[in-house]
C-alpha cells in the first residue's frame, strides 16, 4: 500500500519545516517550563489578573498551581496548538493539491502505483510529521521538567495531554488532507486546508475570553480538546477527544478515496 | 491484436471544447501518429488513455484491460512522455532518475545510461535551471527507462533541436522493430509522416480521418516542374524553393499544412478512411 521512495521523498521535503518547528517549540517550552516557580508565578497571575480578557485569548489563565496545570495555562493554548497547525496547513496542502495543481502528479500516477497507494504515502508522510512533532514536544517536556523540578510532573497525566494534543492535530491535519484531495487548485485546497483551522483557532481565542464571546466554543472544534478536562480525568474531555479521533479517520479516508475517483487535468 | 483501442470516447467540457465520439485503435507493434491542431482534444485523448480521466462514455483499453479500472495495471506496461512535463523542481536530474527507478521498481534493467548518451544530456544540474530542451530530454529518458512495450508521447520532440528531433526518431523507429507500440501525439505532419505507420486526425474534438501514413501523404503533396531561363537562374531557384534541378527544369514538391489537409476532410471528400476502424 506504501511506496517507500515516495515516503523518503515526502519525509525529505517535511524536514526543514520540523526542524524550524522543533526549534521554535524547544525554545518556547524549555523557557517556559524554567519559568515555573513561585515567586514569577505571582507576576504572571498579576499579569493576567490586570489584562484577563488578552492573557485568556491565548489560553493563559491564573489559576496554574501545578506543574503540568502551568504547562496547560502557557503551552497548550498557543504554542503546541499553532506550530503543528502550521506543519498540518503547509504539508498537507504540499502532498497532494500542490503536486496536482503544478502538473507534477503526472509523473506519480503515470506508474504502477495505485493512485490509492498514492494518498496514502502522503497521508503517512504527514501522520509521521505530526507524530514527530507532539513526540518530540514530549520528550522536550519531560527532559525540561525533569531537569528543572524534579517530581513535579505527573507524567501519566502528560501522557494522556499530549495524546488529547496528538488527537487533536492528527484531525487538523485531516482536514488539511482531505482539502488537498478535494482541490486541484492551491488556491482553493489553501482556502479551506487554511482558513478552516485558522478561523476555528480565532473563534477558540474569542471564545477564551470569555462574556458573550464564550458562545462561539460551540462553533469551534478546538472545544473538543479540553486540557484541563483531560487532566482532571473528565468523561467529557475523553470523548471530545475520541471525536476528534474518529474525525481525523473520516477526513483521511474520504480524502483517499475522493484522490482515487477524482478527474485529474494533469 | 489492437494494443489500444478508443471506443466512443466523449468529454464534453463545453463551448465545443473536448472529445466527442472519438474512437480508433492502434495495432499491437504498430506506429501511430495522432494529428491535430493545438486544443483539437489530443491530450484529452491521451488523457483518458493513461487513466487520469474517467470516460463520460466510450472507454479507453489497452492490451484487454479498461484504462479506468485497471489503470495500475496498464501503467506497469506503458511509457508516457506528458504534453507538458512538470517535474519535481527541487531535485537535479540525476536525483529524479534515480527517484522515479526507486518508485517504479525497475531495479538494474534500466536503460538510463544508454538513453542519456543517446540523447547526450547529463542530468547533474537542478531540474529548475534546465532548458525545455534538457527538460524534454530528462522526460524522454524517464518514459523510456523500464523500457515499456506501449509508448503513449504527447508531442514528445516539443523544445528539441532538429539533432535531438532526429535521434528521437531514430529511438522510435528502433522501438518499432523492436515490436513496440507507439502513440504519438504532435502537431507537426512531418514528424509524424516520417515516424509513423498509420496516422489519425483530430479536429474540434472528432476525427476526421485515419489512414496510412504513405496514404495521406500521396494525396496532399503536389509536385510541380517549372522551367527557368537560364540554370543560374534553375539553380538559384532550386535553393530557394529547395527543389530538384535538372538542366532548366526545377521540382518542387509541396506539402499542405495539417490545417489545409483537415480543410480537405471538411470540404466534402468522402469521409470512408475516417470510419474505418
Amino acid at each position: 500500500m506504501m511506496n517507500l521512495a515516495l515516503y523518503k521523498r515526502e519525509m525529505k521535503g517535511s524536514i526543514k519545516l520540523l526542524l524550524i518547528f522543533g526549534a521554535i517549540i524547544t525554545m518556547y517550552v524549555s523557557i517556559i517550563i524554567s519559568m515555573y516557580d513561585p515567586d514569577l508565578m505571582k507576576t504572571l497571575n498579576s499579569f493576567a489578573e490586570a489584562m484577563p480578557e488578552l492573557m485568556a485569548s491565548v489560553g493563559m489563565k491564573a489559576d496554574a498551581a501545578t506543574l503540568i496545570g502551568f504547562m496547560v495555562s502557557y503551552l497548550y493554548g498557543f504554542i503546541l496548538l499553532i506550530f503543528p497547525m502550521l506543519f498540518c496547513i503547509l504539508r498537507g496542502n504540499a502532498l497532494i493539491a500542490k503536486y496536482v495543481d503544478k502538473g507534477s502528479m503526472a509523473l506519480l500516477i503515470a506508474a504502477p502505483v495505485k493512485r490509492r497507494a498514492v494518498a496514502f504515502t502522503q497521508m503517512t508522510a504527514l501522520i509521521s510529521g505530526i507524530v514527530l512533532l507532539v513526540l518530540y514536544s514530549t520528550i522536550l517536556e519531560l527532559i525540561c521538567a525533569e531537569s528543572g523540578f524534579p517530581g513535579e510532573l505527573d507524567i501519566a497525566e502528560l501522557f494522556l495531554l499530549n495524546g488529547g494534543l496528538l488527537c487533536l492535530h492528527l484531525f487538523i491535519g485531516g482536514v488539511c488532507f482531505l482539502s488537498s484531495c478535494i482541490f486541484s487548485d492551491t488556491k482553493y485546497s489553501l482556502a479551506f486546508g487554511a482558513g478552516i483551522p485558522i478561523f476555528m483557532y480565532v473563534l477558540q481565542m474569542l471564545a477564551n475570553v470569555g462574556g458573550d464571546a464564550e458562545k462561539a466554543k460551540y462553533f469551534t472544534f478546538f472545544t473538543l480538546f479540553n486540557p484541563d478536562g483531560i487532566i482532571a480525568g473528565e468523561r467529557e474531555a475523553a470523548v471530545g477527544i475520541l471525536i476528534l479521533f474518529a474525525g481525523a479517520v473520516i477526513c483521511f479516508a474520504a480524502g483517499m478515496m475522493i484522490f482515487d475517483r477524482k478527474d485529474l487535468q494533469i | 491484436m489492437n494494443a489500444i483501442k478508443i471506443e466512443n470516447l466523449v468529454r464534453d467540457y463545453g463551448g465545443g471544447k473536448g472529445v466527442f465520439d472519438v474512437s480508433f485503435h492502434v495495432n499491437q507493434g504498430e506506429a501511430f501518429g495522432f494529428l491535430g491542431p493545438n486544443g483539437a482534444g489530443k491530450t484529452t485523448t491521451i488523457r483518458h488513455l493513461m487513466g487520469f480521466l474517467k470516460p463520460k462514455s466510450g472507454r479507453c483499453i489497452i492490451d484487454g484491460l479498461d484504462c479506468w479500472n485497471d489503470r495500475d495495471k496498464v501503467q506497469a506496461r506503458l511509457g508516457y512522455i506528458p504534453g507538458e512535463i512538470s517535474f519535481f523542481e527541487d531535485m537535479t536530474g540525476a536525483e529524479f532518475l534515480k527517484f522515479i527507478t526507486e518508485y517504479r521498481k525497475i531495479g538494474r534493467k534500466s536503460r538510463k545510461e544508454e538513453l542519456l548518451e543517446r540523447f547526450e544530456l547529463d542530468p547533474k544540474s537542478k531540474i529548475k535551471k534546465m532548458s525545455k530542451g534538457m527538460k524534454q530530454k530528462l522526460g524522454i529518458a524517464a518514459a523510456f527507462m523500464h523500457d515499456p512495450d506501449i509508448l503513449i508521447l504527447d508531442e514528445p520532440t516539443s523544445g528539441l533541436d532538429p539533432l535531438m528531433q532526429n535521434r528521437f526518431i531514430e529511438l522510435i523507429a528502433e522501438e518499432k522493430k523492436h515490436g513496440k507500440t507507439i502513440l504519438m501525439s504532435s502537431h507537426m505532419f512531418e514528424e509524424v509522416e516520417r515516424t509513423c505507420d498509420r496516422i489519425g486526425m483530430i479536429r474540434k474534438g472528432r476525427m476526421v480521418a485515419v489512414d496510412g501514413a504513405a496514404a495521406l501523404r500521396e494525396r496532399h503533396t503536389r509536385n510541380y516542374t517549372v522551367t527557368l531561363e537560364s540554370e543560374s537562374a534553375a539553380e538559384a531557384f532550386a535553393i530557394d524553393f529547395s527543389g530538384v534541378r535538372d538542366g532548366l527544369k526545377v521540382t518542387v514538391t509541396t506539402k499542405q499544412s495539417l490545417e489545409e489537409i483537415f480543410m480537405d476532410y471538411y470540404g466534402g471528400e468522402k469521409h470512408d478512411e475516417s470510419g474505418a476502424l
